[in-house]
């Protein structure tokens, strides 16, 4: 008798295997790229979606979370102009002044891109989808880096899926003054897959700041599985913003991965307020001295809206420093998580690691999950972690009532001053207000 | 005009007033004094709207209005004002976004016009500089690293800015050196006027000679023990509380 375990298939993993049979020979890439996929699709399929037996899924149970999964977004030529570009985003964040990079569905829009000056400042940049037909040596690089963090579904997915996405490489020495804004807009007139693929390399002493955006078009059960891979040289420095703000029927499956060198500074901040469920992972390695990493965000929820943030630092070297700081709202019967996880190698004495994570819970039935993960060998090292919860305090409320303030407005304020803190870790204001606004806006959608 | 009558007040199904009654005409100065655990404080939060102060009998009156019936923000809107004892902290929000959105919340309440940004900062920097604040403490979260005078110099200021008629002052003088109590004495006095009541809490004498009140009430269990003209605190000061101390014999 076979006493092997034959793993049940679940209705969305077999939807999965499906799509990459269906479209293997249409993705686009040279035949090393196809080889890469073929490779991470196996993997996927012997280990399937993962659920919450695996520790890093502990909170989230993908699998019992996706019932199916739709087909690949194939659409080109969707038809979205600027009011449906802003009305997905938000005003605030349309009114940052950047070189801006739309992708509808995958699909480059140069009608409402603004990439004028870009290239002209030095920065090399294109769709992913060209890239992969001949790949330059920075690409398979970061390709094959990424294709070794073994083990993670997500990528091992984005891998054998990824059809669209950014290419941006900075050269050495470039300060790019305006922020590069990659905007992805999903699910134009029916629910879809989309498998997004960015790569980011700084070369050394190279600085930018690019944000991502997330929104959704008008079909609103469309899933997205993004990755932004990011290399950064010697003392380069990138400031990394994510806005997601998808319809909230959609599932948000997200991973930023950052090789850091020497000396160079990787900051990424996330504010999380769509999807019905959300899984932000970024994950952070060091692979030179004196590196710095400071990662933060906040996750607003309401409903029943499960986004789950799991942060990875990985100090594989000496004197390094990392901060993360995350703030969570959650209302009705939102569920919020919260995983950092550090690891500090023997031999790299000398790391500085801190984590927090606060949430305000705004009713009874939310629920707030904090998994701290220290994994210490070296014995030179400072590290903490702390994480809260706590509801509105009543004498605050209390005192601003006093000074004539409405409950709900009063509510509002000390909702905005409990996230502002998280604002106040970007270098740029100009952003802080931009996301305090962000949050000020879906805080007005909560006194409705 | 304050009216108190027969108030019952308890918090935690504790008693705290016990029949306190108490008139308060427009444009008069009335100080409560009384031992600790006489009821002062319970009776500024109970006519503030504290949530956990319960009213069980009695009435209180504001300019006619039922202000028992009136949440919080709605008796600030009428012009209800408590000074406390001790003001919050609030990180996060800075304190002339605080300033704003109160003095604009009652406007808005009271069917008057929001003030605009640059009006508005005009004003403040005006009354600021009366009550020797720096503007640049404005700018700070609210009260977070206050010292103990500049929180309740900040009182002071929304006092002013929120223009009230009924002044409660919760043991405004708690914490203050002498300078800072003149300070904060002067811009209680400037506030003086035939439209606006106040009611002075305070443990101690000393306030009363900065702040000179028409009448001085003394309570003792809950409850008005004896009234007064001025002379009454300094005999108070004099004598101390012993006669109203918490001893069911002396208060019968």
């Amino acid at each position: 008798m076979d006493l092997s375990v034959q793993q049940f298939r679940s209705k969305a993993e077999q939807a999965l295997l499906d799509i990459y049979e269906a479209s293997a020979d249409g993705l686009p890439g040279s035949a090393s790229i196809a080889a890469m996929r073929q490779s991470a699709i196996r993997t996927f399929s012997s280990l399937g979606l993962p659920h919450r037996r695996i520790e890093a899924w502990k909170y989230t149970d993908l699998r019992g979370a996706i019932d199916d999964v739709p087909s690949l977004a194939a659409s080109t030529g969707v038809s979205v102009d600027a009011a449906a570009l802003e009305a997905a985003l938000g005003t605030p964040i349309i009114g940052v002044r950047a070189y801006r990079l739309v992708l509808a569905e995958g699909e480059f829009r140069a009608d409402l891109s603004d990439v004028s000056g870009l290239r002209e400042a030095g920065v090399e940049f294109g769709s992913l989808a060209q890239a992969l037909e001949a790949p330059p040596s920075w690409l398979t690089e970061s390709l094959n880096e990424t294709a070794s963090r073994e083990g993670d579904v997500l990528l091992a997915l984005n891998t054998a899926l990824m059809s669209c996405g950014v290419v941006l490489r900075l050269p050495e020495g470039l300060t790019l003054q305006k922020p590069i804004h990659i905007v992805h807009l999903d699910g134009a007139s029916m629910a879809s897959s989309t498998f997004a693929r960015n790569v980011i390399i700084a070369e050394e002493g190279a600085s930018a700041t690019v944000i991502e955006s997330f929104g959704t078009l008008g079909a609103n059960a469309s899933q997205h599985n993004a990755v932004t891979a990011l290399t950064l040289g010697s003392k380069s420095a990138i400031h990394h913003i994510k806005l997601q703000r998808e319809a909230l029927e959609t599932i948000h499956l997200n991973v930023w991965a950052a090789n850091v060198g020497a000396e160079a500074r990787y900051n990424a901040f996330q504010i999380s307020m769509g999807s019905a469920l959300a899984r932000n992972q970024i994950d952070v390695r060091f692979g030179g001295e004196g590196a710095a990493t400071d990662v933060s965000g906040a996750t607003l929820a309401r409903g029943k809206q499960h986004c789950d943030t799991t942060l990875v630092v990985e100090h594989n070297v000496p004197a390094c420093e990392s901060r993360e700081m995350f703030k969570l709202v959650l209302d009705d019967a939102a569920r919020g998580i919260f995983q950092g996880k550090i690891v500090v190698a023997p031999d790299a004495q000398k790391t500085d690691g801190k984590q927090m994570s606060q949430a305000l819970l705004l009713s009874e039935t939310a629920e707030f999950d904090s998994k701290p993960e220290l994994e210490i060998y070296a014995d030179d090292v400072v590290c903490g972690h702390g994480a809260t919860s706590g509801q509105i305090d009543e004498d605050l409320l209390f005192y601003l009532r006093a000074r004539g303030l409405p409950e709900a407005q009063a509510r509002a304020l000390l909702i905005q001053a409990f996230v502002g803190e998280v604002f106040e870790v970007l270098d740029d204001e100009s952003l802080g207000e931009v996301f305090a606004n962000v949050s000020a806006e879906w805080l007005g959608a909560a006194a409705e | 005009m304050l009216e108190i009558k027969n108030l019952y007040a308890s918090v935690d199904g504790r008693e705290i007033l016990k029949g306190l009654d108490l008139t308060l005409p427009a444009g008069e100065v009335h100080a409560i004094m009384g031992p600790n655990g006489s009821g002062k404080s319970t009776l500024s939060y109970v006519l503030a709207g504290k949530e956990d102060y319960e009213v069980t009998q009695g009435s209180v009156t504001w300019n006619g209005q039922d202000l028992l019936d009136m949440k919080p923000d709605e008796r600030a809107a009428a012009g209800v004002f408590l000074a406390f004892q001790y003001p919050m902290e609030i990180p996060g929000v800075a304190t002339m976004t605080f300033l704003r959105n109160a003095v604009n919340a009652v406007r808005k309440a009271c069917g008057q016009e929001e003030y605009s940004t640059p009006d508005f900062l005009r004003i403040v920097k005006q009354k600021a500089k009366d009550l020797k604040i720096d503007i640049e403490m404005l700018r700070r979260p609210l009260n977070v690293g206050f010292s103990g005078g500049e929180k309740k110099r900040n009182e002071v200021l929304q006092m002013s800015l929120l223009e009230p008629g009924l002044c409660i002052l919760d043991e405004t003088d708690s914490g203050l050196d002498i300078d800072a109590l003149r300070i904060v004495s002067e811009g209680v006095n400037a506030l003086r006027s035939p439209e606006r009541s106040m009611l002075v809490i305070t443990h101690y004498q000393r306030l009363l000679n900065y702040i000179v009140p028409d009448r001085v009430h003394v309570l003792s269990k809950g409850r008005v023990a004896r009234s007064g003209g001025p002379e009454l605190a300094v005999e108070l000061e004099k004598s101390g509380y012993a006669d109203y101390a918490d001893d069911e014999a002396t208060a019968a």
